[in-house]
């Protein structure tokens, strides 16, 4: 493979600005991704001592498990590891920030999401790209995997086909059905924002937050801080066209192709400030911008026009809107990014392992928005916990200790819900989880020490 | 102190003009969806403004406006026609019909296409009829929910 060629269509892949270190990711990824050539195996879990193992393993001992589940469907999550294991569904079409690059090109993606399942929420997760980007066609194979998995993680589906595959599925399936660039990255920003608001002594509900890009990150943002209780009419979303607002021209438009896009700006922006961000930025409070990688794409005049102690987070990858020391310079109180080389990073790999831990756990037929809101509220708690500040308004994905809680939290809140085919105390879900997960890390440290994960190789 | 909502129908004046025109244009938008062979002219607007400011002088049209706390939301455009070979002889046709998306869904649209029917029946409508594109399921089932049924299709074929 030509490395050089791969650097240039990837736009150059080395961390910018004066904070981080110059290293060159995509060139050692790569180089990494040839020597393992795959980031997830599969390892057996029950003990193999003889041939003799395989009598009740397999044949003809397994029959007696099938026929068990034949009369109790629900048996094959308490007799086959399906409790524990989902697929992590792809079309390719949008792709990180590459776009419609295909199926076998999103392989190696899902598979570094899988990796993270497995490492931080103690998942087995599957990854599966799918050759087609048929809407039907994605709905109906990932409707027939039922059997299989114990739930479904869908990655990099563009948007708005992601909105309307996500309700359809969440709706025939008796499984958890998840959207990380929706649920995920909302959950994690209403994590960072409950904390950011209570460093600057500002209420939910008195809020007017302003949303920079809207596509699936920011529209399911904005839904869930409406169920969440943040006040929609002082919301605004803007996208390229400017604000959006209930007389905007392409309004009919959206109604037909973007049902969740229509909705919100009929919900939201209720003075329908008409312009673009710097319009809608006069007096908000908080600025949530998933748009456009920068630098320069917010100026710093327009931040001046916020409220007092203004909440930035800019969370283009790789180089932010702004510059975190630009809305220093303007007075902004507590600024987040997506990157984990300056403070307060919103990721979503602090919210997905522990989402689907807790949801596996409790056997959940679904994860329901007021789940999300829980596991958000603990994430939140748990850096109130170890002491907020204003460069630490959410935890770090070192902090691993917050995954089991996070995973609790939404577990209680499935049993709550009556959704949880499982019903155990928040206790015992976080003992459940904690053991998990540590495990999970017990096992990648084992086969280091073993060889039989080999060392990074020399670049 | 909060303001009452306060919602009317009422047959459009001259003053009204150029908000329909607006109002209209945004309706052939929203046609242009359905078919290319609905994409809207750069002079729309301009051919709306003449076009309502003729019309609201003849008597064989009806044009109807919601008004939602004195500002025009809503526009419904019927024409009366003969039918030569077919009883009943006279027809009323709602040409243009709008409403504004966050008036939608509070039943203003059923309360215009009842006020236009009963007008359009005084002036000797047997029966009424609604033109709109075919692919526009939202449309078809409005109407279908009133008690109409599909009468007559176009089909178009590009040149």
């Amino acid at each position: 493979m030509d490395l050089t060629e791969a650097r240039v269509a990837g736009g150059g892949g080395k961390s910018e600005g004066p904070a981080t270190e110059n290293v060159d990711w995509y060139s050692l990824a790569l180089h990494y991704s040839k020597y393992y050539a795959g980031k997830v195996d599969i390892i057996p879990k029950v003990p193999i001592t003889g041939l003799r193992d395989f009598s009740y393993w397999y044949t003809p001992g397994v029959a007696a498990v099938s026929l068990a589940i034949n009369k109790n469907k629900d048996l094959s999550f308490e007799l086959t590891g399906r409790w524990n294991t989902i697929a992590v569904v792809g079309d390719g079409s949008r792709v990180l920030g590459l776009g419609n690059i295909g199926a076998e090109a999103a392989l190696p993606v899902l598979e570094g999401k899988a990796l993270i399942f497995k490492y931080l929420g103690g998942v087995n997760a599957i990854p599966l790209p799918l050759s087609t980007q048929n809407q039907e066609v994605i709905e109906q194979t990932v409707c027939s995997l039922e059997a299989a998995f114990g739930g479904i993680n869908l990655e990099d589906i563009e948007s708005p086909k992601c909105f309307s595959i996500l309700d359809n599925l969440r709706n025939k399936m008796k499984i958890p059905v998840w959207h990380d660039d929706q649920q995920g990255t909302a959950g994690v920003n209403l994590a960072a924002l409950i904390n950011a608001l209570k460093l600057t002594g500002k209420k939910p509900n008195d809020v007017k937050i302003v949303l920079f890009g809207a596509g699936a990150a920011n529209l399911a943002a904005a839904r869930l801080f409406i169920t969440a209780g943040f006040d929609a009419r002082k919301m605004i979303l803007v996208d390229r066209k400017g604000t959006l607002h209930a007389e905007r021209e392409d309004l009919d438009q959206l109604m037909l192709k973007h049902p969740l896009k229509y909705e919100m700006a009929l919900k939201t922006n209720a003075e329908k400030v008409k312009g673009g961000l710097a319009e809608a930025l006069k007096g908000a409070d908080v600025l949530i911008a998933a748009s456009t990688p920068g630098p320069g794409v917010i100026k710093k005049e327009w931040i001046r026009e916020m409220e007092k102690d203004p909440i930035v987070f800019v969370e283009a990858n790789p180089v932010p809107e702004i510059w975190p020391w630009e809305l220093k310079e303007v007075g902004v109180k507590i600024i987040a990014t997506g990157r984990s080389d300056f403070p307060n990073q919103v990721n979503n790999s602090l919210m997905f392992p522990a989402v689907f831990r807790g949801a596996l756990d409790s056997r959940s037929k679904t994860i329901t928005d007021t789940m999300v809101i829980a596991a958000a509220q603990e994430l939140a708690k748990f850096a109130q916990e170890k002491g907020l500040r204003e460069d630490y308004i959410i935890p770090t994905m070192e902090e691993w200790e917050a995954y089991p809680r996070v995973a609790a939290a939404l577990a209680e809140q499935a049993v709550k819900e009556g959704v949880a085919r499982r019903v155990a105390t928040k206790s015992q879900f976080l003992d459940e989880a904690t053991e998990i997960t540590r495990n999970a890390r017990l096992a990648v440290e084992t086969a280091m020490k073993t060889g039989v994960i080999k060392p990074l190789p020399k670049v | 102190m909060s303001k009452e909502k306060k919602v009317s129908i009422r047959q459009a004046q001259k003053s009204d003009v150029e908000k329909l025109a607006a109002l209209v244009v945004r309706l052939k938008k929203l046609n242009e969806e359905f078919d290319p062979l609905l994409k809207v002219r750069s002079d729309a607007y301009e051919v709306a403004l003449k076009d309502y400011d003729e019309i609201l002088t003849r008597e064989d049209y009806l044009v109807l406006v919601c008004e939602y706390n004195s500002e025009v939301v809503g526009v419904l455009r019927a024409h009366v026609r003969e039918r030569r070979y077919y009883e009943p002889r006279i027809e009323g046709v709602i040409e243009d019909f709008y409403i504004m998306p966050e008036h939608r869904r509070k039943r203003l649209g059923r309360e215009m296409v009842k006020i236009a029917s009963e007008e359009l029946k005084k002036r000797g409508a047997g029966l009424i009829v609604a033109e709109f594109p075919f692919q526009n399921k939202i449309a078809s089932d409005f109407y279908q929910k009133l008690g109409f049924r599909a009468v007559i299709g176009i089909f178009g074929r590009e040149e």
